[in-house]
Formats: structure tokens, sequence, C-alpha cells
């Protein structure tokens, strides 16, 4: 089974070759990554939900819990759900920033911001949520803009995760937080071994079984494993300008948060 | 329990998503309504108890309760015991508690009394809300073969407490009757009042 972390992380593979990036294990030009992966969250959108919690048996929910916990967001507070897709998190914003605060929901595909935009309306969260379809490289946001950003398992998915990494610190209000949710590398071999055997021969299948579409799990899967691991992803957010930065690992690893402060 | 998960933390947020349903699910239950949360809208109170080891912040917002175990911002924050906590709205037990430090008590109290008083006020019509579900006559039913059951159980617990008594006191001789309690102290007052009256004598003698 390839392990995409022991052979080739992500970011080097970035900054070695200035044309090109990958998409899941194929090597691809920068430019390509951006409609391949639009591609597939315009084929998932619909499903994105449900399979969320097929694929991780509802624990997403406590990761994304975690991160809100994590957030010390208050009632008042500027945040922005980057690739926030079918917005789970911003419900949860929203009703703790009240009427004073503001999420935006950003999302770079206008499927998933589709029916992230019907989901959360639908649950009569409208006052203080607004969508913006952006590019987490180039957000369209003035510098020192808000108190806390997050990016729920879309940061694997950018083209260029470093210059995205610099375009949310300049977003960021001095004193505000970046909170990286992302799937990682598992702490313990034999749960990486299983977690293998787990994304390349059962996630693709339920994918073609479910969402009917087997390729795009295929990707999910191998894009995770050529995701940089905790402590490459740390030294980026660093390399970013971001200070006290620091990761937990959740259900042993294959999740973690990353946190950094802008000061 | 909290390693099983992985990391430490998630059995914090799971069990504060189980609050949180919990929560709400009986404030829609309330027959009076969610309306006694808007005073407190924005508020957040966080509770941190000594058995648990790890916050929970219960914020009210959009007249829902969102729980969270997070402590970086609170308008009260109770640090306390679940025991002590069932006292809390005790007024003449405050200072005690506090005196005592079974309780710390930061940020404005009200916040915390006005909690206090929605979990106190809530008014659950349990039998329409099943009959909703179930239909009356089941209801009907199920409520009858539940009294019935509780007019047992406190029998049963009357019973037990009687015949225990009866065998400590009178069979095995390990605890005394309350009419030999009330002759063994006054006894013990006629021994006292002689002793004293003793002393007395004693004493004018001495002198």
């Amino acid at each position: 089974m390839m392990s995409a972390h022991d052979q080739n992380p992500a970011s080097h593979t970035e900054r070695n070759d200035e044309s090109t990036t990958h998409f899941g294990f194929q090597t691809v030009d920068k430019h390509e990554k951006e409609s391949k992966v639009a591609n597939v969250f315009h084929s998932v959108a619909q499903q994105y939900d449900i399979m969320n919690d097929l694929m991780s048996f509802g624990i997403h929910r406590l990761w994304k819990r975690f991160t809100i916990d994590a957030s010390g967001v208050r009632p008042g507070n500027k945040v922005l759900d980057l690739a926030g897709g079918t917005g789970d998190l911003t419900a949860k914003f929203s009703q703790l920033v009240g009427r004073e605060g503001k999420v935006i929901l950003a999302d770079i595909n206008s499927s998933m911001l589709n029916v992230g935009r019907d989901k959360l309306r639908d649950k009569g969260l409208v006052q203080n949520i607004e969508y913006v379809q952006a590019n987490a490289q180039y957000l369209p946001f003035e510098d020192n803009t808000f108190d806390v950003i997050t990016i729920a398992f879309g940061l694997r998915n950018v083209t260029d995760k470093d210059m995205a990494l610099r375009s949310m610190y300049r977003v960021l209000k001095p004193g505000g937080r970046l909170l990286v949710l992302e799937f990682s590398k598992p702490e313990h071999e034999l749960v990486n071994k299983a977690y293998d055997f787990y994304s390349f021969n059962i996630l693709p299948k339920m994918g073609e079984i479910v969402a009917k579409d087997g390729d795009s799990y295929q990707y999910l899967a191998e894009s995770i494993r050529m995701h940089p691991d905790q402590e490459t992803l740390k030294s980026m957010m660093e390399q970013a300008g971001f200070e006290q930065t620091s990761f937990k690992n959740l259900t042993g690893g294959v999740v973690a948060l990353h946190k950094g402060y802008k000061f | 329990m909290q390693k099983v998960l992985g990391e430490p933390l998630l059995f914090a947020q799971a069990l504060s998503a189980a609050l949180e349903t919990l929560i709400n699910q009986l404030l829609r239950y309330n027959m009076q309504g969610t309306r006694a949360l808007r005073p407190l809208s924005g508020k957040t109170l966080t509770v941190q108890l000594t058995e648990l080891n790890m916050p929970l912040s219960f914020t009210i917002s959009h007249e829902k309760v969102h729980v969270t175990s997070s402590d970086e911002h609170y308008h009260c924050c109770i640090r306390t015991s679940v025991s002590t906590l069932l006292a809390f709205n005790k007024n003449q037990q405050l200072t005690d508690l506090i005196k005592n430090d079974q309780l710390d008590i930061q940020g404005d109290l009200k916040v915390a009394q006005r909690f206090a008083e929605i979990a106190q006020t809530l008014d659950i019509d349990w039998q329409s809300e099943i009959a909703k579900r179930i239909g009356d006559m089941p209801t009907y039913q199920l409520g009858r073969v539940g009294r019935s059951l509780r007019e047992k159980i406190n029998f049963a617990r009357t019973q037990i407490q009687a015949d225990a008594s009866e065998w400590l006191v009178h069979e095995q001789r390990l605890l005394v009757t309350a009419g030999e309690l009330a002759y063994f102290s006054r006894d013990v007052e006629q021994v006292t009042a002689k002793l004293h009256a003793l002393q007395q004598r004693l004493d004018a003698l001495n002198k």
C-alpha cells in the first residue's frame, strides 16, 4: 500500500517544482488542479453530509465540536468559515456570535456553497451569515477583518497551501486565531495500516454505492495521504507568520487540529 | 474513557453534544416555551465540576442553549462539585459554601441564579407529550401502570424500612427504641443535676 507521507510530502512537492502540484497521487499542472478538485466537489455536493457521517461513523461531528470549542468564539465576533462546504461549522458559529456578530461561509465550489446555503436557510439561520464564493489563495477581504478563521477538511484541496495560509494571515485581525482541521498522519503504525486499508479499499466502494462516484472518494483517500503531516503543517503556518502555533491529534492522529495566532 | 476516542478531549465534546440535545429537547416540551431564555440571550454560564475535570459552558442564543467545553469566555463561572451544585439555589447557604471553599464563583452571580430559575420552573406535561407519540389510550394505560408501580415501590420501601428497623432494634438489639433513648437521656439529666448540686455543696463547705 502506498503511503504518501513516507514518499512525498506535499509541501516539498510544491516547493520543489513551482509549476506542478499533486491531485491525489497524480502530478498535475497547478492550474489544472483547481478544475479537477472543482469537478470532484460538484459531483459529491448533494451526498456530502451523508457520506461524511458514513465515512467517519459520525465522529466528524465531534471533531467539528472540538474546533468550535478551541475557537474561543464569543458574541460579536466576525468569523470566516473557509472551505465551509455544507456549513456545519457556520451553523454553530452563527448561533454563538449572535446578532452583533457575523459569519462568512466561503467556498470555492458553487455547488457546495448552494447546498450549504439551502441547509442553513432550512434551519432558520439567515440573520448573520453571508455567503462568498472565494479561492483561499486570494481571499477577497480587507486586511485584519476576522477574529477567527477556520478551514475544516479544505486545506488539502488547495493548490498552493502556503499562499492560502499567507492570505488567511492577512485577513485575520491581530489577536485573532486560525484553526485548521484536517486529516493527518495516524500516530501508531497499526492504526496507519488499518486506516490505509479502510481508505483505499472500503471508502471508494462506499462512495460508489452511496454517492455513485467511486473516483471522487479514491481522490479523497489519495489527497489525505498527500497532505502534509502534523509537524510540516505547523511549520508551514509559522512560515506564513502565525505565532504560538500548536496542534492536537484527534482519534489517534487520523485528524489534527492546528491552531495559530496573529499578533 | 477519555483515551478510548484517541485523544483526551473528544469525551468532552460527546458529553456537551448529548447535554445540548437533552436540554433543548426539554425546553421544547416546556409549557412556558423558551421565553424564559430571552433575558439571558448572549450570556454564558461556565460550570467546572470537580468530578468532571473539564469545563462546560452554557450559552443562550437564538432561544436555544449551546453547550461547549471551553472556559475562555463567560459571564459567570462556578467551580464546585455535583453535590454542592444541587444546593446552589438556596441563598442562605451560599456564603457558607464559599467560606468552606466548596464553591468558587467568578463574574455575575445573577446569571447563575437566572439559569437556576429556568431549570426550576421547567413545566413539562409528560402525559401529553407521550400521547402525541403513542396515542391517548396507551398513554392512559401506561400512566395507570406507572402509578400502580410507584405505589407498590413506595409501599415496599416503607415495609423494608419498618422490617429493618424491627430487626435491628428488637431482634439483634443493635439499636435502642425511642422510649429507651428518652429514658436514658432522663437518667443522664438527673445524674448531671445531682452532680451539680453536690458540687455546689462542696463549694459551700470549702468556704
